[in-house]
């Protein structure tokens, strides 16, 4: 056979489940698409390394690891405002902090996701310690949740334990303060005027 | 080689809309067009097609070689003298690639002859990995097409086992990717190769070219402000390295798709440079550059294409020194190329062109392309195929 043996059809149509609630500002609300059990698993949400000794199999000096790696990475990949009041307006009064580099606020971690799957499994390692907050806009639908570092909805508030996607483990990409956009696609739209509207890319 | 007439499926359309293929129709008028289609043997894709290709590509990738280890060359290119480092240390560093498409003129017998290579943004992917596929599925599902009907197709498995394989090659990072705003064809095209992506267990962002902005260090970002540290740019080099963010190219830590030696690749200059290395080789059309057109004097009819071009723009015939045909377009400031004549073969008023895909290093398939001139542009029709 010279074709592709197999396509699974549901995965290649477009319906409902591929749209995105959009956020506001930085945080971009990403509602969590329905999928499959098997690329799912339970995570317990803990709110200091006491907490974390106490709700799950860690001990506390596992545990203090693990919050120390939360911390770096909620630093590296956690939302960044330019002003203490954009950044309240999101995460609440008080909830916010000034970021060690740059001067730039971020929201403080609620507390730091733990695969159930990492307990006496060490080779599970360094991406189970994720960041998480706890949204704070009342004028949201998704008030109350708890979010990881880009947007990821995984539940409300208070939960014992949530179902996420795995991906939601993975370690995210790096947050940065952008300042300035459009620097590429100028020749594109150069090169468009000649002939009226474009419909069709830059692909050949 | 035939081309045969059938029946389209009464109800492709509201399919084409649940699969969300959105651009089957552009300016009011087909664009993918089931009302025909081709038939080949397995001889002719075997012989004729997908040897030539893996071996055109192997030519192509010592030309990298040569050209990368040499200044002249990188100027005869017209790769800019700042990037050259960026396009270099990419192919020393063995920077891995996706995907390439090689246009060939075939008429189902003799050599298949190479138009251009069309390495660093090639489109048309979805109507072929996926769209002709479910063609052939439905038609010999409903008995209208034999059930040893073949395709020439394995790009969509090819492409999510090697996304598979570049998650390895590029660790701990997560993908964007990114096309131009305003093009149905394009987004939709990047969507596809999203979905893959995905298939292949990668996590996926996107942004517009238009929207990627810079950090003060230069890293490139998206518009949740996050780091790019590895991007699929549906989006031309050439482009990339003339636009204001370009001197940021190789002084921030990103990995590109296409790589960034694929500019090499996507370049007419390819053409004369193939036609040096390997002279008389049957899948090659003789070549020259402006600057050699005395070696061409024994031919009486030349093509002229610009060094940066897509979608057939600014390309002209020369017959005797004057222009007999020629398409409209905004390239061609960078200097021609001229590549002997070589007639698209016609299928009753049907001037047919295959492009022949490649992941990587294996050749993936075909897509199949008719104009009613001897031009084949963006407006092009797309017909699926057959092995029988």
């Amino acid at each position: 056979m010279k074709r592709t043996k197999h396509i699974d059809l549901d995965l290649m149509r477009k319906g409902l489940t591929k749209r995105f609630i959009q956020g506001p500002l930085a945080v971009g609300i990403a509602a969590v698409s329905l999928v499959s059990c098997s690329s799912q698993e339970e995570v317990t949400v803990v709110s200091s390394a006491n907490d974390c000794a106490s709700k799950t199999e860690l001990n506390l000096v596992e545990c203090e690891a693990a919050y120390q790696k939360a911390q770096v990475e909620a630093e590296r990949t956690g939302p960044k405002y330019n002003s203490n009041a954009q950044c309240e307006a999101e995460f609440g009064g008080g909830q916010c902090t000034q970021s060690r580099s740059g001067g730039l606020f971020m929201p403080m971690m609620t507390g730091f996701m733990i695969g159930r799957m990492m307990s006496g499994n060490s080779s599970y390692g360094g991406t189970a310690y994720n960041p998480v907050y706890r949204y704070n806009n009342r004028n949201s639908s998704q008030y109350n949740r708890i979010m990881t570092a880009d947007g990821t909805v995984i539940g409300k508030a208070g939960q014992g334990s949530y179902r996420v996607n795995k991906s939601t483990m993975s370690s995210k990409p790096t947050v940065t303060r952008t300042v300035s956009r459009g620097g590429f696609g100028a020749m594109a739209s150069a090169k468009s005027s000649w002939g009226g509207a474009k419909s069709s890319g830059w692909g050949g | 080689m035939f081309r045969m007439p059938i029946k389209e499926r009464p109800n492709w359309e509201d399919r084409a809309d649940e699969f969300g293929f959105m651009f089957h129709s552009m300016h009011g008028e087909r664009y993918w067009d089931e009302r025909a289609y081709y038939q080949f043997s397995l001889q002719q894709i075997e012989n004729d097609i997908e040897a030539p290709t893996e071996d055109v590509h192997q030519m192509c990738l010592a030309i990298v070689e040569k050209v990368v280890a040499d200044d002249q060359l990188m100027r005869r290119f017209c790769i800019p003298e700042i990037h050259w480092d960026f396009v270099r240390n990419s192919w020393l560093n063995g920077d891995p690639s996706l995907y390439s498409r090689l246009d060939f003129a075939y008429s189902g017998t003799g050599h298949a002859m190479l138009y251009e290579n069309n390495a660093d943004t090639p489109t048309s992917i979805y109507e072929t990995g996926f769209w002709q596929w479910l063609w052939l599925k439905e038609n010999v599902d409903a008995g209208v097409l034999p059930r040893r009907a073949d395709q020439f197709n394995s790009l969509q498995e090819k492409l999510i086992n090697r996304l598979k394989d570049l998650q390895t090659l590029t660790p701990d990072r997560e993908l964007h990717f990114a096309c131009c705003k305003d093009t149905e064809e394009d987004r939709g095209t990047v969507q596809y190769l999203e979905d893959c992506a995905h298939a292949a267990g990668i996590n996926t962002h996107f942004v517009y070219i238009e929207d990627i902005g810079r950090d003060k260090k230069g890293n490139f970002s998206d518009l949740k402000d996050q780091v790019v540290s590895w991007m699929f740019k549906l989006y031309p080099w050439e482009f990339m390295f003339q636009e204001e963010f370009g001197g940021f190219l190789g002084t921030n830590n990103v990995r590109w798709l296409e790589p960034p030696w694929k500019s090499i690749l996507s370049n007419k200059a390819l053409l004369p440079m193939l036609w040096k290395m390997y002279p008389n080789h049957p899948n090659l059309l003789p070549a020259f550059f402006e600057d050699e057109l005395h070696l061409a004097d024994g031919f009486d009819s030349m093509v002229k294409k610009p060094i940066f071009s897509r979608e057939g723009a600014n390309v002209s015939i020369i017959r005797n020194k004057s222009e007999v045909a020629a398409s409209p377009g905004p390239y061609g400031s960078e200097g021609y190329i001229y590549q002997a004549t070589y007639m698209l073969p016609k299928f009753g008023e049907h001037y047919t062109l295959i492009g022949s895909w490649l992941v990587d290093d294996e050749a993936a398939g075909i897509s199949v392309r008719e104009d009613s001139g001897p031009i084949t542009q963006d407006m092009s029709r797309y017909l699926p195929h057959i092995i029988l």
